[in-house]
């Protein structure tokens, strides 16, 4: 099949006259000696010659005329010097530029006076309104609910002063001197300048009560001086005031130091946290081996009390006031009982 | 200004009259000059060189595309772009190819933008004599020559339809070689393609044509 595509093509090649002295004979004798080769020689042959019988159709009567009329009419334009100058091509521009205007005013009449014509006039008002409306910003509450809104930050707040809740102290110290006791509390009352704050002195058979309403460094003061007591005591005990009224956290055993470090402690939570725990400590231990303790190691007993975490907030910080000197906060109740 | 054109064109017709009437002497002229002459600027030259091959050029092209109207732009437009390109002509191949190639290329894309050629219909049937006598001639191989009527119309309506069913570089191969009788190099050259794509463009070419012109007659 494909050498018959390569003859035909030989052929054709050999009608052209396109095939050199040497190919063409090679062609010839082949033509010769095919009978087939042949027959197809003579059908490409005769199409050749049929092709060759198509006649010359004359070109159209003024071609070249209106050729050179085309090339001269644009020859003539780019002669005119209205396009070469810069005037002249500023001239066509804003000609240009006219015309354009005034078809697009054209245009938009036009599309008024249909849109006037076909759109009814409640869809005519309802279309404008929506044209003239201004974009409004759409708030979409479930993507971006606290975009806006600068979060506040968190405020620490400071427990409430402690001296808001009054201090309560029942300290009961069992003695077998309680002449000598009962002296050395007055004593210590007045050199505390807190004899006169005294609210009842109650003298009974074997027990002298005393009640002293005054603030909490006054009270601070009168434990110190009181620690002079101790020794003569057989046994103390203390109750810490809680904030209902009537209960109270007992600590028995009691030492001075430990009645000084309760009534130091900054805040009521503070307080009756340590109550608790010397209440519990002074169960498991003498007084001796606590003071012993004190003594060795200047313990802060801050450090024996976890702190309570920073509560948080939006409202805005409060800060502790430092318990003014008048105001009185604590009350003290000495019973000295008589073993 | 229209005084101007007016005698300009006078002027150019005048010009083109005398230059009919020296045909023979322009046709003597060497090509090579003419464009040289063209390239300058000379519209005498252009004009020669227009009227030498307009009617070259519109038959090639009429054969390709198969409409006279059409032909004739596309002529018109051939020898415009020549014209306004002649400066960018560097005779690396023949003004003759080069010419060719522009109109070549201006109806082959003229084809392909119309998607399909409209050859203009043939104004009637060929009758049953001339189908009788193609027979003869081409199928039974019983006369030795063309038949008498081949210059007619009708023959050459035939041979129009026929083309028009090649596709359009088989068509312009074709063409360009029976009707324009140029040889396989200078195709290759204007339709920029080799000298064995010619060969096997005219070869399968010649044969799609004798298959539509038997199935016509048959």
């Amino acid at each position: 099949m494909k050498d018959m595509e390569l003859i035909e093509e030989m052929l054709n090649c050999y009608i052209d006259g396109e095939l050199d002295e040497r190919k063409s004979n090679e062609v010839k004798r082949l033509i010769d000696n095919d009978s087939q080769i042949h027959s197809l020689y003579d059908s490409l042959k005769r199409y050749k010659n049929l092709m060759d019988t198509v006649c010359q159709v004359p070109a159209p009567e003024g071609l070249c005329d209106n050729i050179t009329a085309h090339l001269e009419r644009e020859v003539l334009l780019a002669d005119t010097q209205i396009y070469s100058l810069k005037a002249g091509r500023r001239h066509l521009m804003a000609r240009r530029l006219m015309t354009a205007a005034a078809v697009i005013a054209l245009a938009a009449v036009l599309f008024v006076v249909i849109f006037d014509i076909f759109v009814p006039k409640s869809s005519r008002q309802q279309l404008l309104s929506n044209a003239l409306r201004k974009k409004t910003i759409k708030q979409v509450l479930y993507e971006k609910p606290f975009a806006d809104t600068k979060q506040q930050e968190d405020i620490k707040i400071v427990p409430q002063n402690s001296y808001d809740v009054p201090l309560v102290v029942i300290l009961a110290l069992k003695t077998n001197n309680p002449i000598e006791v009962d002296w050395l509390v007055a004593k210590a009352l007045t050199t505390t300048d807190l004899f006169n704050q005294t609210a009842a002195i109650d003298r009974q058979s074997g027990a002298v009560r005393y009640v002293i309403n005054c603030n909490n460094q006054s009270l601070i003061s009168l434990i110190q001086e009181l620690s002079f007591i101790w020794p003569q005591c057989t046994d103390t005990k203390i109750d810490i005031g809680t904030e209902q009224a009537g209960k109270y956290i007992t600590v028995n055993n009691i030492s001075a130091r430990q009645v000084m470090e309760i009534c130091k402690a900054e805040n009521f939570g503070q307080r009756l946290r340590m109550a608790n725990d010397l209440a519990i400590i002074n169960k498991l231990t003498t007084p001796a081996i606590i003071d012993r303790l004190y003594a060795a190691v200047d313990i802060d007993y801050d450090l024996l009390v976890t702190q309570k975490p920073a509560l948080t907030s939006t409202e805005k910080t409060q800060t502790a006031g430092q318990p003014s000197n008048d105001i009185k906060n604590a009350t003290l109740t000495i019973i000295v009982i008589s073993k | 200004m229209k005084k101007q054109r007016e005698l300009f064109q006078a002027d150019m017709v005048k010009s083109i009259q005398e230059q009919l009437k020296n045909t023979d002497a322009n046709i003597s002229i060497d090509e090579a000059a003419l464009v040289a002459q063209a390239k300058a600027g000379n519209m005498d030259s252009v004009e020669r060189l227009i009227l030498k091959y307009q009617q070259r050029v519109y038959n090639t092209i009429l054969k390709m595309c198969g409409n006279n109207d059409d032909a004739a732009e596309l002529t018109q437009d051939t020898f415009v772009r020549v014209i306004q390109n002649i400066k960018n002509f560097k005779g690396q191949s023949s003004f003759y190819t080069w010419l060719f190639r522009i109109a070549v290329n201006l109806t082959l894309n003229f084809c392909k933008k119309n998607s399909r050629v409209s050859f203009q219909p043939l104004q009637s049937e060929p009758d049953e004599e001339l189908k009788h006598q193609l027979k003869d001639y081409l199928i039974d191989k019983t006369t030795p020559q063309p038949p008498q009527i081949a210059a007619t119309k009708e023959l050459h309506g035939l041979i129009l339809k026929a083309l028009e069913k090649l596709d359009a570089d088989q068509r312009a191969v074709i063409v360009l070689r029976d009707i324009e009788q140029m040889n396989y190099t200078e195709i290759a050259e204007t339709l920029d393609i080799e000298i064995g794509t010619v060969k096997s463009r005219i070869a399968r070419g010649r044969k799609n044509l004798r298959e539509i012109l038997e199935a016509a007659i048959q």
